[in-house]
């Protein structure tokens, strides 16, 4: 075997664009398009027009089914040479930060030696499907070969089956939106409206002075008329925050999540660089930072054992374990915000000495973090959360911030549908 | 030239093309006028409507054929009018040629000037020429010139040391993409392009100026060409489209491009007989000089 693993791969750079709140600014673009925009933005700053890169990986979650090699077309789109390779990921909100692990591993066995991660994803440009019920009518009605076939097809034709399916973001085995799972885990770790609201006002807070002192310049390429991003609300805080109506768990005693503290839905998308260090330095690009390691983990949510977005807190313990690392030892936290709710019920769970040693087996807990390392750019609940795009947002953010402070390290989680999670770190 | 009449509001088209229908006495020479308006800028839904018809991503760079729409009415103006040489209904495009200077882009704010220029003896009847430019400031960032062939009965023998009109470049043969365009092809695109010459919209409508059935706007053919030829011809460069046949709609036709170092050549195709025996409905060729 001669692909032993080599030197961890360098993150270059990475280029977005803004995120755009659902039927809005976006509401003509589609998956590709967004993505050749924001391929296009970083293919411009570091001159790779003409090239051909190993590969570009990259994915959504809402896809049409016409779109089924999504990256290809919007490689094809862009100033890169038409020859270069890609495929799609999928793996929901994970969806980028994945892509960028595979890539960045590729590079590390030598099978790639640079390449763009990325991700995008529209919840105005849906796909919309047609009933189950008109599905299995059309479906008979194209394999029916004589005109008695297709009557008698078409005789399944029932006036209920016409109106259209739209793509809905509730788990397909519980029914329950993500929002509605969530309210559970709330309940179950008792996490008030203060600690969520507090999350969600520093988000908004942070990414405004982030933009402020012009943090996303050289990481964000204008789009359809946006230079930034439109959910944010730089004069968010807590007291305002606290006048919204509960929107998720209204069936439970104390419902406390808001359409303030969750994020809304976003059409975007996101890039990331990648290249080994010998690449990096032959073109004359300093690393920002290195992605050193990454784990993914699944709980079963199904039965009700577990959260459906806890799984990051899962995955961190391994990745801890097998760095040799505690989880004090990080200059900087980015855990995706799917709700406000999800931060802080993962600083809990791994503060939690019960959890920690019934779920994770471990003797002590993890223990908690300092918390002004934790998101300190804003995250998903200001940003807005385009599902595949989100991966990527947070690992070219962390690399450029862990690159600008001098820091050693970072951890990124992210919660996914279907009860998965990834964590990966971030290196000098 | 005389300077150019400055108008405070886009044409409106559907007057103006009632406007050509009356019946006036026209004159033998063209008198060369042109318009000028100010503060042009792109309505972005409108960009993004007509990226997707015509195969652009959408995005904020405007394709090189986007701006043919903000002259257009401008042009028709000057050609509806009753000092203008040639009846309007009936009249071909024949061959359009777009130059992109320096980058478009769906912010900036544009001078849009169009006149009409170079009435012309052809051995079918006789051309003008009819352009426009865009500028920022003094500096022009896009230009177009589209000739029209006015069909007559008993041509003029083309007068000595006329030169003959431009042959067009032998396109190439061989389908590297086949496109099925829908019957409402030509709806879509007058609305797009406030173009609504009935030949476009209806095949009742068609039948009755001669077609057999719908006609495709010859500007979205050299659109949709242009855009299949990928991100290289979106930004500064040159092409030239000559209008062969129409495309008559619904119909299956042919991509057939041959791309070299310094030009690109396409040309759009269809029929099911042999190479020779198909139909040309347009040559076109890029340079990436603008």
């Amino acid at each position: 075997m001669t692909n032993s693993p080599g030197p961890r791969a360098a993150i270059l750079g990475g280029n977005r664009i803004p995120f755009a709140r659902a039927h809005g600014a976006y509401a003509r673009a589609s998956n590709q398009d967004m993505l050749i925009a924001a391929l296009d933005g970083l293919i411009a700053r570091f001159g790779l027009a003409g090239q051909r890169l190993d590969e570009v990986v990259a994915g959504a979650v809402v896809k049409h089914s016409a779109d089924f090699n999504l990256t290809r077309e919007a490689v094809l789109g862009t100033a890169l040479d038409p020859r270069t390779p890609t495929y799609d990921v999928q793996q929901a909100c994970a969806t980028s930060l994945e892509a960028a692990v595979l890539l960045g591993n590729k590079i590390r066995l030598g099978q790639a030696q640079v390449g763009i991660a990325g991700g995008v994803d529209s919840t105005s440009d849906a796909p919309i499907a047609v009933s189950e019920g008109l599905r299995q009518v059309l479906l008979g009605l194209n394999r029916a070969k004589t005109p008695g076939e297709r009557l008698r097809a078409l005789s399944g034709l029932r006036p209920n089956q016409v109106a259209p399916l739209l793509p809905s973001v509730s788990e397909p085995r519980t029914g329950l939106s993500m929002g509605e799972h969530m309210a559970r885990t709330v309940e179950d770790w008792g996490i008030t409206r203060a600690e969520q609201d507090e999350i969600a006002a520093a988000s908004h807070q942070h990414l405004a002075a982030a933009y402020e002192r012009g943090f996303f310049d050289d990481l964000l390429t204008p789009y359809l008329g946006l230079t930034r991003d439109n959910n944010l609300r730089a004069d968010s805080t807590v007291e305002k925050l606290a006048s919204l109506k509960p929107v998720f768990g209204t069936d439970l005693p104390d419902p406390s999540m808001t359409a303030g503290n969750s994020t809304p839905l976003t059409d975007g998308a996101a890039t990331v660089l990648l290249a080994s260090p010998e690449w990096a330095a032959e073109h004359r690009f300093k690393p920002l930072a290195y992605l050193a390691d990454a784990q993914t983990a699944a709980v079963d949510f199904v039965s009700g054992d577990e959260g459906l977005l806890m799984a990051p807190a899962y995955a961190t313990a391994t990745l801890l374990q097998r760095n040799g690392l505690t989880l004090q030892d990080f200059d900087l936290y980015e855990i995706h915000e799917a709700f406000a709710a999800t931060v802080v019920t993962i600083l809990k769970a791994w503060e939690s000495p019960e959890f920690c040693r019934t779920r994770l087996g471990l003797s002590a807990p993890l223990g908690s973090i300092d918390r002004t390392k934790l998101n300190v750019n804003g995250s998903s609940l200001a940003t807005g959360h385009p599902f595949g795009a989100t991966g990527a947002r947070i690992l070219a953010g962390t690399a450029k911030e862990l690159h600008a402070r001098g820091g050693r390290r970072a951890l990124i989680t992210i919660c996914a549908a279907g009860g998965q999670g990834i964590a990966a770190i971030v290196e000098a | 030239m005389t300077e150019p009449t400055p108008i405070s509001e886009e044409p409106n088209l559907t007057r103006e093309f009632a406007r050509a229908l009356r019946p006036v006495r026209r004159p033998t020479t063209l008198i060369e006028r042109s318009l000028l308006r100010t503060g042009v800028t792109v309505d972005r839904a409108h960009l993004a409507a007509y990226q997707r018809l015509c195969g652009w991503p959408v995005s904020d760079l405007v394709p090189p054929t986007y701006p043919h729409l903000l002259a257009f009415p401008l042009q028709t103006r000057l050609m509806a009018g009753p000092d203008f040489p040639l009846r309007l209904p009936g009249m071909l495009h024949v061959r359009n040629e777009v130059r992109v200077l320096a980058p478009l882009t769906a912010g900036q704010e544009w001078t849009l000037t169009a006149g009409t220029a170079r009435l012309a003896p052809h051995p079918k009847g006789r051309t003008v020429e009819v352009w426009a430019r865009l500028a920022i400031g003094d500096d022009t960032v896009w230009s177009e010139t589209s000739t029209y062939l006015a069909r007559s009965e008993h041509p003029e023998p083309p007068a000595a040391g006329v030169e003959a009109p431009e042959r067009p470049p032998a396109g190439p043969t061989r389908a590297t993409a086949r496109w099925d365009l829908p019957a409402d092809l030509g709806r879509r695109y007058a609305v797009l392009s406030g173009d609504v010459n009935p030949i476009h919209l209806h095949p009742w409508s068609a039948k009755a100026m001669g077609f057999r059935r719908t006609v495709a706007h010859g500007m979205w053919t050299s659109a949709r060409t242009l855009a299949a030829l990928g991100p290289r011809v979106q930004g500064v460069g040159t092409h030239t489209v000559w209008f062969r046949k129409p495309v008559l709609l619904p119909s299956t036709v042919d991509l057939c491009r041959d791309d070299g170092d310094d030009r690109i050549l396409a040309a759009l195709r269809s029929g099911v007989a042999g190479p020779g025996e198909r139909s040309e409905h347009l040559v076109l060729r890029w340079t990436p000089q603008g």
